[in-house]
């Protein structure tokens, strides 16, 4: 809600008088640091046994070659409580898996990272999600009347403290939108969370009948949120009215060179999935 | 043992001023002196003038008229020349036989009848003053501001003060100045003594304050006299007219975004006068009739009234109501405004000594209502101010400004209401805070000799935090805490609260502000000034963005954040030259503020009960070179302003530990422009007919690019550099404008005039801002430029009546 409260100011000073294009800028090279994206997310109802951790190497920002997998690295989860670990396999193209995770709610997992001559560890809990109870869509909500956008609903738990991450993705579309919501104002209530694509995105469209969105609701850490807010505040850019853009960082540190630490984060989820196909109003 | 070679060379100096003003004002009551005081005004509209000069003719006996238009001067019994001037007015002069006091009210005439306030004029800026201390100030008057082209046609005192040195903004459409490398929430503004909170109408697109209702602006960038306190930076010092009191009369405009209406004229027989200006948008108007649902509207209401109660009382009553209002599609209204008002009585005790009580309330408030998610918000600042102050003219050499204020501060950073049973939000209130903020002062003008004028004052503010609200408690006593392992700063852990009562302070602090500064007149043409001051500001902005919203609330300080002191130091050179035509003035400043409060990375200020959490305490720093060369006669006048400047902050880590923000690094401020050149002109052509040009050229604000990309969830993730270590490119731009009189108006006593302005003449696309992310199609990175104005063109009628 807070975030939405701040992005009025950018939609208004655009719609006021503006224009906007694109231009080339030159950009600072920053120091070049590996990519954790250790999201071990269990979805309800499945096992839970195949994890797969992705490792790769940040790029010059408008590098659109360079190929950043990283490979021969190890990389082995353990249980904080029982001592087992889950040795994670290099697949040679950036991705490490297991088979044989066994995913507990609320449990402290560590992550532990060799490669080139450095250590690096992570520590975080399992956090739990709610059910999604129903989905459906509508016009008369959201920044635009006219457009579709598609409803997800559940209730927040009584105990404060939950926090969330939404995905959503149109098939057919490139990139995923990401949201975050947590307890603070909404907490125990039933929450009606709504999602579309206004029309002023100028490349995408509208949902339309037919299309199908994915949508995955994640239970997530206040580390994590915190984390994961700042790195969704920060896509697709800042506007005057948002805070100035930091170095997001995660919780996987560089235990032989603390300077060298890695993007990227440790997760651990429980996680709904469903999918929704808009139908004729 | 002699006791004085223990005194240290702050008391030497103190004892010898002590001394050289007893033997000053001891030779003044040696011979029998009288005084000679009034007031003077207009006489077109019987409007007092502030800063009109009095002076006796071959001596250097004179002074200026305060902001009632009163004078006072004293000198030795004898026969004088009496000579009053003011800029852009004929001086009268009156033989006086000083052998007794005397009271003369004076009446001065513009200096063409053809002239008049509403038809732009070729008014003069003001030459250098010379052999004042005061430095560092710019004086305005409503001509000039009017005679700047402007965008939408809109006159606006804030645009117009950003050309001169040292007043920067914060890009096209934000709201707010910059003055001398500080920050938008170190400026006290006051519009008629009142606080004004927020300065923009429409985000900053226009500024709150409506010319036509508008007599003398004043910005003090540096050696703030001790009458004012409270902010570190400036103080803007904008004075309302008190209304015509001879004829009743109609100003107005109608412009491409908002009309204007001004009715004024005298009231209760021949006591008094009134003002009543208000203006309107009327984007929301066409945005309807265009079949929009957005809508966008602000107004403003400026009321005076004054009454002469006797020769020696006279009474004022000045408000202000402003309000913007928007309605995006239904889905959300935001409205905000000002809201203030003052009563106050001047009372002349005796020729000498003049006295003014002001009792004012301000009020600033935003509000938010969601339709859709069923809950609105709420946030307000009112605070209470009684203040008191006097002045007197002691003699030809010395004259004394003294008083006190109290301001009461309610501050209610947020409350969140439900709107209907169904809704999925559950209400809020962040706690309310309250203080109390005190000053008394004493500042002395004192003319050491014919060529040394000093100013000294002294102010000492004290301010306290009163109870009524809980204060929490940290581990460690740590709001904020740095964790070593990941490299950040996180929010402290809360032990515990303590309740304080409504009657208790908090926390209370108390500073001792000197004020100080020199001229020294080198010859008829030329002066050097110096000078120190010392400031305290209590009250603080919170803004983590680089341009101030409307949304920013203010917060006080108390046990977790400290008042900003700044200490700051500058010289200058004036000089009039080519017969008083040309005038140049350089300045040169350097000033630190302790305290100065920064945000954590991830900070979140929205709804948020417990600031400290978010905040760390760092300081400022700014230095900087002025210039100022003005034609002030002739159909051509106008002015160049260069500014080369830095300003910079740094924040350690402090009791939250770790090394701070941005490693510990000095690191630009948002408004830190290394380059900063205005020229502007005007020229009259005839009678009908003048222009009126505007050339800007600035470096680009600091901002935060990204210095890599990874890939994180199927999304390209921008990773950030050092804040503030890159630029926006440069801004520059040129403007244009032009005034047309009918000339079958000129003999009537409906006026009108027409004026076309071009903003932006070249079309450059300024760059607001720039922001990186992902093509949706193609998946690469791209940056994407916004730019607020292109080239705008606008037609305003103005009329008078």
């Amino acid at each position: 809600m807070k975030s939405r409260i701040k992005t009025i100011f950018a939609i208004l000073t655009v719609s006021l008088a503006s224009c906007t294009d694109v231009v080339d800028v030159e950009v600072q090279n920053g120091p070049e640091r590996l990519v954790v994206e250790a999201s071990l997310d269990w979805e309800k109802g499945t096992a839970g046994n195949v994890q797969t951790i992705r490792l790769r190497k940040s790029t010059p920002f408008f590098d659109t070659k360079t190929t950043a997998d990283v490979t021969g690295a190890s990389v082995v989860v353990t249980n904080d409580t029982s001592g087992e670990t889950f040795a994670f396999m290099d697949q040679n193209n950036g991705i490490y898996r297991t088979t044989n995770f066994r995913p507990v709610l609320g449990q402290s997992y560590s992550l532990r990272i060799e490669y080139d001559g450095e250590v690096y560890t992570a520590r975080e809990t399992m956090t739990p999600v709610t059910d999604i109870t129903n989905v459906f869509q509508d016009r008369a909500e959201g920044f635009d009347d006219e457009a579709l956008e598609v409803h997800v609903v559940f209730t927040d738990p009584p105990e404060e403290g939950d926090n969330y991450l939404f995905r959503f993705q149109r098939e057919g579309d490139l990139l995923p939108d990401l949201e975050v919501a947590e307890d603070e104002f909404i907490n125990g209530n039933e929450i009606d969370w709504w999602y579309e694509i206004d029309d002023d995105n100028e490349n995408l469209e509208p949902f339309e009948p037919g299309d199908v969105v994915n949508i995955e609701m994640y239970g997530i850490s206040r580390p994590y949120y915190d984390y994961i807010k700042i790195l969704i505040d920060q896509l697709g850019g800042v506007g005057i009215f948002e805070a100035t853009p930091v170095a997001v960082k995660g919780n996987c540190i560089n235990e032989t060179n603390p300077d060298n630490y890695a993007y990227g984060y440790f997760r651990l989820t429980e996680v709904v999935k469903t999918s929704y196909t808009f139908l004729e109003d | 043992m002699n006791s004085k070679s223990h005194l240290n060379p702050a008391t030497k100096t103190i004892v010898w001023l002590l001394r050289a003003f007893f033997l000053g004002s001891m030779l003044a009551m040696g011979q029998t002196s009288h005084t000679i005081s009034g007031t003077v005004t207009d006489k077109s509209n019987g409007e007092t003038l502030f800063g009109a000069s009095v002076f006796l003719v071959g001596t250097t006996i004179g002074g200026v008229t305060n902001e009632y238009g009163f004078y006072s001067i004293t000198a030795p019994e004898g026969e004088y020349v009496f000579t009053i001037s003011y800029m852009g007015y004929n001086d009268v002069t009156i033989n006086i036989n000083l052998n007794q006091d005397i009271k003369s009210d004076v009446e001065i005439a513009e200096f063409s009848t053809e002239l008049d306030e509403v038809v732009v004029t070729a008014e003069e800026p003001e030459r250098a003053i010379l052999q004042k201390p005061e430095m560092s100030v710019v004086k305005m008057n409503v001509g000039t501001i009017k005679q700047t082209p402007v965008v939408l046609g809109e006159v606006d005192v804030l645009k117009a003060l950003q050309l001169l040195p040292g007043v920067t903004n914060n890009g096209e459409g934000t709201g707010g100045f910059h003055v001398r490398g500080g920050a938008q929430d170190q400026n006290l503004v006051l519009l008629d003594e009142a606080i004004i909170y927020n300065t923009s109408h429409m985000f900053g697109f226009f500024s709150v304050f409506n010319a036509d209702a508008i007599k003398d602006v004043k910005l003090y960038k540096g050696g703030i006299p001790a009458r004012f306190g409270g902010r570190v930076s400036s103080v803007l010092d904008i004075r309302q007219k008190d209304g015509n009191s001879k004829d009743f009369g109609l100003t107005g405009g109608i412009g491409v975004i908002s009309s204007r209406l001004t009715a004024e004229g005298p009231v209760f027989g021949d006591k008094g006068s009134f003002l009543i200006a208000g203006r309107r948008s009327y984007v929301d108007l066409i945005l309807k009739a265009a079949g929009e649902d957005n809508s966008v509207a602000f107004y403003d209401l400026n009321l005076k009234t004054n009454y002469s109660i006797d020769r020696n009382n006279k009474l004022f009553l000045s408000g202000y109501f402003g309000r913007d209002a928007f309605d995006f599609d239904g889905i959300f209204e935001n409205s905000y405004g000002n809201a203030s008002g003052n009563l106050r009585w001047n009372h002349i005790f005796n020729d000498r000594l003049f006295s003014n009580l002001s009792a004012i309330v301000s009020r600033y408030d935003y509000y938010l209502n969601f339709d859709q998610e069923d809950f609105e918000w709420v946030s307000s600042i009112i605070n209470y101010n009684l203040k008191y102050d006097l002045k007197y003219y002691w003699s030809d050499v010395f004259s004394l400004d003294f008083g006190a204020n109290g301001i009461y501060y309610d501050f209610d950073p947020g409350q969140v209401q439900p709107t209907s049973p169904d809704s999925p939000v559950n209400p809020l209130k962040l706690d309310q805070k309250r203080a109390l903020e005190t000053g008394i002062y004493m500042n002395a003008e004192h003319k050491l000799t014919d060529r040394l004028t000093a100013q000294y004052g002294l102010r000492y503010s004290a301010f306290s935090r009163l109870g009524g609200q809980p204060i929490t408690e940290y581990a460690n006593a740590q709001p904020v805490v740095y964790n070593s392992t990941l490299g950040i700063y996180e929010r402290g852990e809360a032990i515990g609260e303590t309740e304080f009562a409504r009657g208790d302070a908090i926390e209370t602090f108390g500073n001792l502000e000197p004020r100080v500064s020199l001229a020294y007149l080198l010859n008829e043409d030329s002066s050097i000034k110096a000078g120190f001051s010392r400031a305290a500001q209590y009250i603080h902005l919170l803004s983590n963005t680089s341009s101030v919203t409307p949304l920013d609330v203010w917060t006080p300080s108390g046990p977790f954040i400290e008042p900003q002191l700044s200490n700051q130091y500058a010289l200058g050179y004036f000089r009039n030259f080519l017969n008083k035509a040309y005038s140049l003035e350089v300045e040169g400043y350097y000033k630190t503020v302790d305290n100065r409060i920064d945000y954590i990375d991830g900070s979140e200020l929205i709804g948020q009960n417990t600031i400290e959490t978010e905040i760390l305490n760092g300081e400022m720093r700014a230095y900087g070179l002025e210039l100022l060369l003005r034609k002030n006669e002739g159909d051509l006048t106008g002015w160049i302003a260069y500014t080369l400047s830095k300003s910079e902050q740094r924040t350690p880590g402090g009791i939250a530990g770790g090394p701070g923000i941005n490693n510990g690094d000095w690191y630009n401020t948002f408004f830190d422009r290394t380059h900063d050149v205005s020229v502007s002109g005007s020229y009259r052509w005839n009678d009908q007919w003048s222009f009126g040009a505007n050339m800007i050229f600035q470096t680009g604000r600091p901002v935060t690019y990204p210095n890599g990309q990874y890939e994180y969830e199927d999304l390209s993730i921008a990773s950030y550099a050092q804040r503030n270590s890159d630029r926006l490119p440069a801004y520059h731009r040129v403007d244009v404008s032009a005034t047309f009189k009918p000339r079958r108006y000129q003999h009537k006593r409906f006026k009108g005039e027409w004026v076309l302005s071009i903003y932006n003449l070249y079309h450059r696309k300024n760059a607001a801002a720039i922001s990186f992310g992902q093509n949706v199609e193609t998946g690469a990175n791209e940056a994407t430029r916004t730019a607020i104005f292109g080239i705008v063109p606008s037609l305003t009628y103005n009329f008078k009546f």
